[in-house]
């Protein structure tokens, strides 16, 4: 039997007594195993989303490719069949994870003591590692998708012949900077939301509506569509891409800052 | 002793509503604190300001020596786990279970895992799709178990069956006496803890109007009951937190009354009762700020 | 132990030691329960269970063991058995007059209606 009679006992629990304190690369790296913890959230519903669609797309072609065959053409004739929606679904999910992240993950991680700075570093270093893990597995896919001759029914789905984009190494960057311009801009303007609520977020489209209606009705009354367009095809699909790095790179930046001051709220 | 939370002039306005308006107090290192005030008096707009969860519009917070915003080093030593707390989309018990120890020095898996058994908590269950109870549940948990050198419970029992709540204290006594800790305890319901708490701050309003140990509160106001003449008579001159009147019949709260104080209440014919100090508290903020001062 | 709100629980712990020591239920020179243990068992704040102990041990009713624990000291219960008695005037014979005087009981009625009661 132990006894402790006056209230001041031997080890209170202080910060001294916490001998060692979590280094700061730590703490980043916490906040993105925290965000990867409840891995069917960002990893298995995805995938198997992506499979579904993906499956029931070359069902839908295998059916349609045998119709023709019956009626005498063929299918290979045609040319490539590029079926859109895994590619556009993945993106557009990883701005909803983003949204997710600054939206519901930040309250709680401010419930384990996180500071906003920690959270948001930890965040995008998650955000960098999911770009690049789904940039490698698409651009993989769009690979093996060309080697097999479109899964040997000539359908295309991951890969980005659309916009032109054949080789390997350029699939595989275009997928990752749409990635992380996707998941920065989400996060961005989640945080925009934490801070200042839906006034802030209409507010910024708003503004935002307007700047671009305004750089069309500047192109358009100063005749300049024709070098809009020059741009373009001068700088190509990854060329293109790669100027979407300005916008990464402020949305990453501008995310940073406004949650600085943000506050979770009920 | 060190002080945990040093606080100055701390005010925290929303437009025209002052949710903390100018605070000042101090906690020092090792103890159970109590937090109370009614709902909305300012509770936890008060803890988000300590946990550098919300900024203040004036004013200076220390928390163990230091400012708390944005500072890791000071940060990593509290546990607050909000009443509504928010979790990530789809977080089940288990990831909470899993992901707390990466934030806490001092995370007792153990003791987590036995807390859970003892509230009873399915872990492959969903945050969303817990009860009320299930909810605060695992708040005390993390709470607990994180032995935090400074930890805060927000409303910690909301929700919980009697049985869950005596199995809160219980735990919570247990632990603290193994691990002595500077804990603040947030809640509006004060008579189930009001045993627990050594040193009481009430905060109403956004002000602290009692900022006090318990042991010294305890008996600090008696209720007089008995014909309005004779309770009239028994007020005058002193300060009356309370008064009711039924017919001809009065009754009011006074200030402590020293042994012969009782006996005159006695010879008067007047009934005394003992106040509690949830009475007390409910009392203390009913009474506007004006009647405070006509009846000092 | 009913805890009292008009009084500090300090001191009801320190009253309730007592009633045990003086029933028996703690015998001199018996180990007594830890300040944690009669703070989790009365559900009360381990530091004001504490003051409790304390109160006692600086009337020598308890004592310290270092390292061990706590004790009642040897004529613990003759000392509060004394303190209570001269308590007992105030406590109990003033209020027990007071309300007879009220009643209009004499003192030699009061006398006969305690000579009456069964001994226990």
């Amino acid at each position: 039997m132990s006894t402790t009679i006056t209230h001041s006992p031997v080890a209170h629990e202080t910060p001294s007594s916490d001998q060692h304190t979590i280094s700061a690369v730590q703490r980043i790296a916490n906040v993105a195993k925290l965000h990867l913890v409840n891995r069917g959230a960002v990893l298995w519903l995805p995938l198997f989303i992506m499979s579904v669609i993906w499956v029931s797309s070359m069902l839908i072609w295998w059916i349609v490719s045998v119709l023709i065959e019956r009626a005498g053409g063929s299918p290979d004739g045609e040319g490539p069949v590029i079926m859109g929606g895994a590619n556009s679904f993945l993106v557009i999910y990883m701005l909803v994870v983003a949204v997710q992240a600054i939206n519901l993950t930040f309250p709680f991680a401010q419930g384990y003591s996180v500071t906003r700075r920690d959270f948001y570093l930890g965040s995008a270093l998650t955000f960098l590692g999911l770009s690049l893990f789904y940039a490698v597995l698409m651009s993989g896919l769009a690979w093996l998708e060309a080697a097999t001759g479109g899964w040997g029914l000539n359908g295309y789905m991951f890969g980005l012949g659309m916009l032109g984009i054949v080789e390997l190494a350029p699939t595989f960057y275009v997928y990752l900077l749409a990635l992380l311009l996707f998941f920065f801009v989400g996060a961005a303007v989640a945080a925009m939301y934490v801070r200042w609520r839906a006034w802030g977020v209409v507010g910024f489209f708003t503004a935002l509506g307007f700047l671009v209606i305004g750089l069309i009705a500047l192109a358009t009354f100063t005749d300049n569509w024709g070098v809009v367009g020059e741009w373009l095809v001068a700088n190509g699909a990854v060329g293109v891409a790669l100027w979407s790095l300005i916008v990464t790179a402020a949305a990453g930046v501008a995310g940073f800052f406004i949650l600085r001051h943000a506050t979770p709220r009920a | 002793m060190n002080a945990a939370i040093e606080v100055s002039n701390l005010s925290r306005h929303f437009g025209d509503i002052r949710a903390v308006d100018n605070v000042s107090f101090t906690v020092t290192e090792g103890g159970i604190y109590g937090l109370l005030g009614r709902n909305g008096a300012g509770k936890t707009t008060l803890m988000q300001l300590l946990t550098a969860q919300d900024f203040a519009t004036s004013g200076t917070i220390k928390i163990f020596g230091e400012s708390p915003v944005e500072n890791a080093s000071v940060l990593q030593h509290i546990s607050f786990i909000k009443e509504s707390q928010k979790y990530p989309d789809d977080f089940k018990v288990k990831h909470v279970l899993k992901s707390a120890p990466w934030f806490f020095r001092n995370w007792d898996a153990d003791f987590a895992n036995s807390l859970v058994s003892d509230f009873r908590l399915p872990t492959d269950r969903r945050i969303k799709k817990l009860s009320r109870g299930q909810l605060s549940a695992v708040g005390v948990i993390v709470g607990l178990a994180s032995r935090a050198p400074l930890t805060f419970f927000d409303e910690p029992y909301l929700g919980l069956d009697a049985v869950a709540r005596q199995l809160f204290y219980d735990r919570l006594l247990e632990d603290y006496s193994q691990h002595p800790r500077t804990v603040v305890l947030s809640t509006h319901l004060i008579d189930e803890v009001s045993n627990l708490l050594e040193h009481v701050i009430v905060i109403d309003d956004g002000r602290i109007i009692v900022d006090e140990s318990a042991e010294s509160l305890r008996g600090t106001a008696a209720t007089v009951a008995g014909t309005k003449t004779a309770v009239d008579a028994f007020a005058t001159g002193r300060r009356v937190l309370h008064r009711e009147n039924v017919g001809g019949l009065a009754s009011v709260t006074v200030d402590a009354l020293s042994p012969t104080d009782r006996a005159a209440a006695a010879k008067a014919g007047l009934e005394l009762s003992p106040v509690s100090l949830q009475q007390l508290i409910v009392r203390l903020t009913n009474t506007s700020e004006k009647e405070f001062e006509q009846s000092a | 132990m009913h805890v009292d709100e008009s009084r500090p629980i300090f001191l009801q712990l320190a009253e309730q030691i007592e009633n045990d020591i003086i029933s028996g239920a703690l015998p001199e020179e018996s180990q007594v329960p830890s300040t944690n243990e009669y703070a989790a068992f009365h559900r009360i704040n381990p530091a004001t269970a504490g003051k409790g102990v304390n109160v006692l041990v600086d009337a020598g009713i308890l004592y310290k063991k270092r390292g061990i624990g706590m004790f009642v000291s040897a004529g613990a219960r003759t000392v509060i058995v004394g303190t209570r008695r001269e308590q007992f005037h105030t406590d109990y014979i003033e209020p027990l007059l007071g309300e007879a005087a009220k009643l209009g009981i004499d003192r030699e009625q009061l006398i006969s209606m305690i000579r009456k009661e069964p001994t226990s």
